[in-house]
């Protein structure tokens, strides 16, 4: 008999053990993908979003969450579709995240939606712009960022009404997001009853944009010309433009306009080429709200300088991860419910509420910022 | 040369036909349990990436090694491949396996059209005529965005349709396992192909051809015509490639066929054994490895990888074939030459 | 308005064309003394425009002084790359085989940047590229004179050089047959390295000039390189005056294209010219008297 009760107070000990040990090990941890560019023409993006990520982290993981502390992994995915297909297999099969934030480039992310899919992880996005990645209606993916079509009725509007523009010179890279931005401007802006002189598309390896900045010279008179491009062959634009003498920074009358897509910091890079731009930004530093003063403020102290809309829409998607944790969210599709029933959270970079396709229809997270001559930014209340 | 009495009489000739076809089935049998001993997701991707760049090698090795052609462009014919059976299926709904014939014949007409055109080239003229159809082909597919999608991509390509015998599933191949085995197992019978090609009648006109071309005409032998040939199996190979590439990775962009990519084939082919055919067999599988076993290295690890290249192309010309003879030398297997 | 134009895209051609001469004409010299294909060509052009972006932003020289300093430290690259990777290989019959290390090479070069310089593109600015001048309806920024003069100075000079000296003479003689001009006393492995360091020396400077064009990462040079290799053909390979010739085509073509098509098609137009050229004449475009099976 005492063998037998042995036996069983010995089993008793091993599943007390086991559940004690396994009650340890499952560590409270919410783990977050992070698909991010960190490598070819849209690596900066990669490295502002994970400053973002940092000071959410470094905010939450003192307390945590409901007992949930936050852990996240960050994988390459170049901003191209290619590497992000194999960085989210790779991120999905080895780490096993709750949910994943990124990408940043539309065509990135409509690579990867579904590969999520089929995961059945929920998938936060915040910077791609292609109305394709919510359209469909994709219950898995979600974005706070205004899409392509909500920005370009928006800015096709401005330009005319507010600008008085009634000529437009289009240019975009030949992506998915470049493509899409600005067919919605055309049609929009064309409806309103302006006129597009020329929709020049080009490819990521074109350097050379004197020709193409000529060729906009010689087209009469153009108002405004909306660009839609990364920074590096942005730069390129904005200077080869000026020196044509099209653009105001050069001498000229056209101004160029664009929806969310270039940096902070663009303008000290390009110079007086850049006077006058006016572009939809995903964050207004002179942001008046509490939660965006106290973003900014936080950052400056952690990295000593200025936040951009990349920074600040990292630390969005973060914390609203945890504003759902808060709701109850602790796995995969708990999370994904908990992100389809938010409704009017304040974030840094505007409200958010997503409609039936996941989609944030909150029009506040579209700001307005124009170039002065000292390279600042000022705030146009146009929104 | 070739009289096959001859060639029956040399004494060592039956065993090595036996040594050969134990090859094969050590091959097999290696094939078979290489998903066995690598279980993870991670590996077994890089098995399938193996088993598709053996296959663009040994095509390439065809073409440069036995038929002595210099061609800069094989992500050409990788790229037709994909994009022609990838497009058949998703714009017209046309059933994988004949989508696949016609990637592969797509991508074998194509060869044989450059090598008709660059027919009388030779040496690095034709190195840069087959650079600049890469090129061509590479922007095309770029930039016919109505056709190609362009840049935007292709995604969620399906796997090849399970295959079943009444109603029975014996390869789904959503499974990593199984596709991996259809691939290498087309890879080997690729290889016993062209080690037959090789061996034959045809291979010796080849090396002829490649030795001195103008002997080679007086004795009556069409180089042309043999050359058109040897670029037609090649290219064909590289498109078959190409379709198993677009539907195992799902999602397909005219960057993966960037000129840069023939660079990497070449260097499998260079770093395996040019002019033998088991050397790029593991040239591939070796510079298909080397960067994932380096991946802890960060961004040196391309660095190792050129370098590796450098020195190879240095000290051992002959790649690991070579490295093999001269181990096997050492240790007294050499076969009499 | 429209003969502006036209002028305007025929000056930014010959700016373009210029630039690719610089590379090209490298290519072509190693090609013509060597019978060599140098693919890592393209990443000394990037590495001089790095050299002359760090020379201008960590030791705060001159941009025209940096052009300098990129001539420099290619041509010390193609001493290193010469000695340690051409004699070698010379000997031995494969001629495949010093193409393969200089892929390998390349592949070096790029990922040694990478990781020293970052994947972030650099802006490179200098103070004449933002004045221009304007006269007519045509502009033309400081920088595109710069990059005119000296190209015409340095091709002027080379081909001077080539034309009149004996040193340039006893290149031409190697290029023409390497034996023979050993049999005359000339020593054709100096010459061979002189003629690298040369063609080095060109691409590290084409790259100090191309770099407030390009937009520079350590894979600025790629997108330039296959350019060249189409022009060295079309030109006829190792020789000078058809490498200018194809250079400035190939420039005036990519302006024009870009004006009347679209800028993606510039790639495509200038293989096909590549190829044609191949179909009718494979010599290229001023063919010197060679006795080779083409």
């Amino acid at each position: 008999m005492t063998t037998i009760r042995a036996f069983f107070v010995g089993a008793a000990a091993a599943g007390l053990l086991a559940f004690g040990s396994a009650a340890q090990a499952q560590d409270k941890t919410i783990k977050i993908g992070a698909l991010f560019p960190m490598s070819g023409p849209g690596s900066y993006f990669g490295a502002q979003d994970k400053q973002g990520v940092e000071l959410a982290l470094e905010q939450l993981n003192k307390a945590g969450v409901n007992g949930y502390k936050f852990v996240v992994q960050y994988e390459d995915s170049s901003c191209s579709p290619l590497p992000a297909t194999q960085a989210a297999k790779r991120l999905i099969e080895q780490f096993k995240p709750d949910v994943i934030i990124g990408e940043e480039c539309s065509d990135a992310t409509l690579a990867v939606m579904p590969i999520v899919e089929q995961a059945k992880i929920p998938f936060l996005n915040a910077g791609s712009s292609s109305i394709k990645v919510t359209q469909p209606g994709n219950p898995w993916t979600f974005r706070i960022m205004p899409n392509e079509v909500m920005q370009g009725i928006n800015l096709a509007e401005n330009a005319y009404k507010r600008m008085n523009a009634r000529t437009a010179v289009l240019l975009f890279e030949n992506t998915n997001a470049g493509i899409g931005n600005a067919q919605v401007f055309k049609e929009n802006f064309v409806k309103l009853g302006g006129k597009v002189l020329a929709e020049i598309g080009f490819g990521r390896d074109v350097n050379d944009f004197t020709s193409i900045a000529t060729r906009v010279a010689g087209l009469g008179k153009v108002d405004v010309i909306p660009t839609y491009t990364l920074e590096g062959q942005g730069l390129k634009i904005t200077q080869a433009l000026a020196q044509a003498g099209v653009t105001k920074g050069g001498g000229g009358s056209a101004i160029q306009i664009g929806t969310i897509w270039l940096p902070f910091g663009f303008e000290q890079k390009a110079g007086k080429a850049a006077l006058g731009y006016i572009r939809i930004v995903q964050f207004d530093p002179t942001d008046t709200r509490d939660v965006a003063k106290g973003f900014a403020s936080a950052f400056k102290a952690k990295y000593n300088a200025d936040p951009t809309h990349l920074n600040a829409h990292a630390y969005d998607q973060i914390m609203l991860i945890a504003d759902v944790v808060k709701r109850g969210g602790k796995d995969a599709q708990s999370i994904r419910d908990g992100l389809a029933a938010t409704k009017n959270y304040s974030g840094v970079t505007g409200s958010v509420e997503f409609d039936k396709t996941n989609q944030n229809i909150k029009m506040d997270t579209i700001h307005y910022m124009e170039t002065k001559p000292d390279m600042s930014w000022t705030s146009l209340k146009w929104n | 040369m070739s009289d096959p009495a001859l060639a029956q009489q040399w004494p060592g000739q039956r065993s090595m036909l036996r040594s050969r076809w134990v090859g094969y089935l050590v091959a097999v049998v290696a094939i078979a349990a290489l998903p066995l001993v690598f279980k993870d997701t991670y590996w077994r991707t890089n098995l399938t990436v193996c088993a598709i760049n053996v296959l663009l090698a040994i095509g390439l090795d065809f073409i440069l090694g036995y038929a002595g052609q210099l061609n800069l462009g094989h992500s050409a014919f990788y790229g037709l491949g994909a994009y022609v059976s990838t497009l058949l299926i998703v714009k017209l709904g046309i059933p994988f396996w004949f989508a696949f014939v016609a990637g592969v014949a797509f991508a074998g007409v194509a060869g044989i059209l450059l090598s008709v055109f660059a027919v009388r080239l030779r040496g690095h003229y034709l190195a840069i005529a087959s650079l600049g159809f890469a090129v061509i082909v590479h922007q095309i597919l770029l930039n016919w965005i109505s056709l190609t999608q362009g840049p935007l991509g292709i995604y969620g390509i399906a796997p090849p349709p399970a295959l079943t015998i009444a109603g029975f599933v014996i390869a789904d191949f959503h499974n990593l396992t199984a596709l991996f085995y259809l691939v290498a197992g087309f890879a080997l019978l690729s290889y016993i192909l062209l080690s037959q090609l090789v061996r034959s009648p045809i291979g010796e006109t080849l090396t002829a051809i490649r030795e001195d071309e103008v002997s080679a005409a007086s004795l009556g032998i069409n180089g042309a015509a043999w050359k058109v040939f040897a670029f037609g199996v090649g290219s064909a190979i590289a498109g078959a490639a190409g379709c198993f590439y677009a539907s195992f990775v799902g999602t397909l962009v005219p960057d993966a066929f960037f000129i840069s990519e023939a660079f990497n084939i070449l260097a499998m082919v260079i770093v395996g054994g040019m002019g033998t055919l088991i050397g790029p067999v593991f040239g591939a599988i070796l510079l298909t490895v080397l960067p994932e076993v380096l991946r802890g290295f960060g961004d040196l690890r391309l660095v190792v990888y050129g370098a590796a290249l450098t020195f190879v192309v240095l000290f051992m010309p002959g790649g690991l074939a070579q490295a093999a003879r001269v181990v096997a030398g050492k240790i007294g297997l050499r076969r009499p030459a | 308005m429209t003969t502006t134009i036209v002028l305007q895209q025929a000056i930014n051609g010959v700016v373009l064309g210029s630039l690719y001469v610089l590379v090209a004409l490298g290519l072509t010299l190693i090609y013509g003394v060597l019978v060599q294909i140098n693919f890592a060509h393209a990443d000394f052009v990037t590495l001089g425009a790095f050299a002359a972006y760090f020379f201008m932003h960590l030791i705060g020289g001159g941009y025209l002084l940096s052009i300098a300093v990129a001539f420099a430290v290619g041509a010390a690259l193609g001493w290193l790359i010469n000695a340690s990777v051409f004699t070698p290989l010379r000997h031995k019959s494969n001629e495949l085989l010093p193409l393969i290390a200089t892929i390998g090479v390349s592949v070096m070069m790029q990922n040694i940047m990478l990781a020293w310089f970052g994947p972030i593109p650099y802006a490179f600015e200098t103070e004449y590229s933002s004045q221009v001048i304007r006269f007519a309806g045509i502009f033309v920024s400081w920088q595109n004179v710069i990059i005119i003069v000296v190209s015409v100075l340095t091709i002027a000079l080379l081909y001077a050089f080539m034309k009149f000296t004996f040193l340039g003479k006893a290149l031409r003689a190697v290029a023409q047959d390497r034996e023979t001009a050993g049999l005359m006393g000339i020593n054709p492995n100096h010459l061979i390295m002189l003629t690298f360091v040369i063609a080095s020396a060109l691409a590290g400077m084409g790259g100090a000039m191309l770099a407030p064009v390009l937009v520079l990462t350590p894979f600025a040079g790629t997108s330039v390189i296959v350019k060249a290799f189409a022009i060295v053909i079309i030109g006829g390979f190792g020789n000078v005056e058809g490498t200018i010739l194809a250079g400035l085509i190939v420039g005036l073509i990519e302006s024009y294209t870009t004006q009347f098509l679209d800028p993606g098609l510039i790639d495509i137009v200038v293989f096909a010219l590549l190829l044609l050229m191949l179909a009718i004449k494979p010599t290229g475009l001023i063919s010197e008297r060679r006795e080779e099976n083409v």
